[in-house]
């Protein structure tokens, strides 16, 4: 059995790639199509049809190809939203010198593998992004970094206005003690940007999980267990398992993925997982580790599903 | 995996179990040495809601470590996971001097505990590597480490971040095992 195991994880992948060629040349003799087409065409629109011509892409031997992935790579580490979107143009006319395709044979080509670039390198492009956020730390000397706490203090409880900067009150949004500076941690502003978002663009939910987090028995810390919720978001899109659930939402809207399609996907995780700590019935709050991680591993088996796209209109249902 | 690890996979571990619970206030760097211990990524920490818990393997022992959140909501939970403890790690931020007399009070008092009586302790004086650090020798004097009469107890200048100190404390804990 566990030979077994070893060989289907080891073994079967290697066996495929020297085959790979193979089965291509036999498909691209028969159906007078190239592999980028094949998914293109007969692909379902969305993260199945991005998910594939990416693997496509990534597995390519072809010389100008590897370095042409290269350098969009490099591109979208620091590229402006406009010049992101002028990428695909280049990829597709160099994929269709490549693989001889002609356009006036397949006009439909180059519209629908662009888009399917685009989703790819604006994803990328959104982890720089991110990456940059989560890696700049809390900074109470930093007037921007201030500014945004006292908004989302504002935000949360308009009607309680804050005593000083450095007080007990901090903590009735969740925060550990009487100064939030120290509780973003590794997640930097990163933590303080989604929190934001998730009380200026969703108030009504924010107050409902709120109230909620405030609740004798099932009570937990807001802020902090954002914070967490932040490292979860983050996580998932570094490791990629993510890319499912943002190539549907550009495909479905018709944008490049964005930071504020990052914002929204935290938002639905921090709104989920409030409900599914409630339904949890935990003890207190030590059961956190237990339930955030039984959370995380539904969210994943979510986005194994190539059609997930998770609801970011958060609706509050009233009792 | 090649097929010695598989093979030293298959072979039933003779390593002896040992609870090693840490402890101190909130933002002290008790999770950025739990994942120093595990060679973990240590630049995503995130503040602990509830605990964490990691097995390490070091000197023929399997050390279980728990890293219980520090902050006063969380502190009087501290006591559910006391028993059958093996060595406590109380982990103190010197550059925090504001709170030296809060968790100088926290760890007295859970000292006091009889499930922790005989219990070695072994103090990290972290962040080290910040300039305005107090050094673990000041930390003792401040912390009033002499009144620790009876009990095994040993101080050592740390540096989660860097990873420095934690490999000395680590060797002590082994070393000291209560048997």
């Amino acid at each position: 059995m566990f030979l077994f195991d070893w060989m289907l994880q080891r073994i079967l992948p290697v066996i495929f790639l020297y085959l790979r060629p193979f089965i291509k040349w036999f498909l691209h003799t028969f159906t007078r199509l190239c592999e980028l087409q094949r998914i293109v065409y007969g692909a379902q629109a969305g993260a199945s049809r991005t998910r594939q011509v990416e693997r496509s892409l990534m597995l390519s031997q072809n010389v100008d190809i590897q370095q042409l992935l290269r350098e969009l790579d490099t591109a979208v580490e620091t590229c402006s939203e406009d010049e992101l979107r002028q990428l695909p143009v280049r990829v597709v006319s160099v994929v269709q010198r490549v693989k001889r395709i002609k356009s006036k044979i397949h006009p439909d080509f180059a519209p629908l593998f662009g888009t399917c670039v685009l989703h790819i390198w604006s994803y990328r492009h959104l982890l720089h992004q991110v990456e940059r956020l989560r890696a700049e730390p809390y900074d109470a000397n930093n007037l921007d970094h201030e500014q945004k706490l006292l908004e989302l203090w504002n935000r949360l409880m308009p009607e309680e206005p804050l005593e000083g900067r450095i007080t007990k009150q901090w903590q009735d949004i969740g925060f550990q003690g009487d100064d939030p500076k120290t509780d973003f941690r590794g997640m930097g502003v990163l933590g303080l940007e989604n929190l934001l978002f998730f009380s200026r663009e969703y108030r009504d939910a924010a107050h409902h999980v709120l109230l909620h987090s405030k609740h004798p028995v099932y009570g937990y810390t807001f802020a902090i267990v954002g914070i967490n919720l932040t490292a979860m978001a983050y996580r998932l899109l570094k490791s990629g398992d993510a890319k499912v659930h943002f190539y549907n939402v550009a495909n479905s809207l018709n944008q490049a993925c964005s930071l504020i399609h990052f914002h929204k996907f935290y938002c639905y995780l921090l709104f989920e997982f409030d409900r599914f700590w409630l339904e949890s019935e935990p003890t207190n709050i030590m059961d956190f580790r237990e339930i955030y991680q039984r959370f995380e591993i539904l969210i994943m088996e979510a986005l194994h599903n190539d059609k997930t796209l998770f609801k970011t209109n958060l609706v509050v249902e009233d009792v | 995996m090649g097929l010695l690890s598989l093979l030293r996979k298959l072979r039933p571990s003779p390593d002896k179990e040992a609870r090693i619970l840490l402890l101190g206030l909130d933002n002290a760097g008790k999770t950025t040495i739990l994942k120093q211990l595990a060679s973990e990524d240590i630049a995503t920490v995130t503040p602990t809601a509830g605990f964490n818990i990691k097995s390490v393997a070091a000197d023929g022992f399997k050390l279980n470590v728990w890293d219980i959140g520090g902050q006063w909501k969380i502190r009087p939970y501290w006591k559910n996971y006391f028993a059958n403890t093996d060595v406590l790690i109380y982990v103190i931020d010197c550059t925090d001097r504001e709170r030296l007399s809060e968790t100088n009070r926290e760890l007295f008092e859970l000292l006091m505990d009889n499930r922790l009586k005989q219990v070695p302790l072994l103090v990290f004086a972290n962040k080290q590597d910040l300039p305005n650090a107090m050094t673990a020798s000041e930390l003792a004097e401040a912390a009033q480490l002499v009144r620790l009469e009876e009990r095994t107890w040993q101080i050592v200048g740390c540096s989660a971040v860097d990873g420095t100190g934690i490999k000395e404390g680590m060797d002590w804990v082994c070393k000291n095992m209560k048997k």
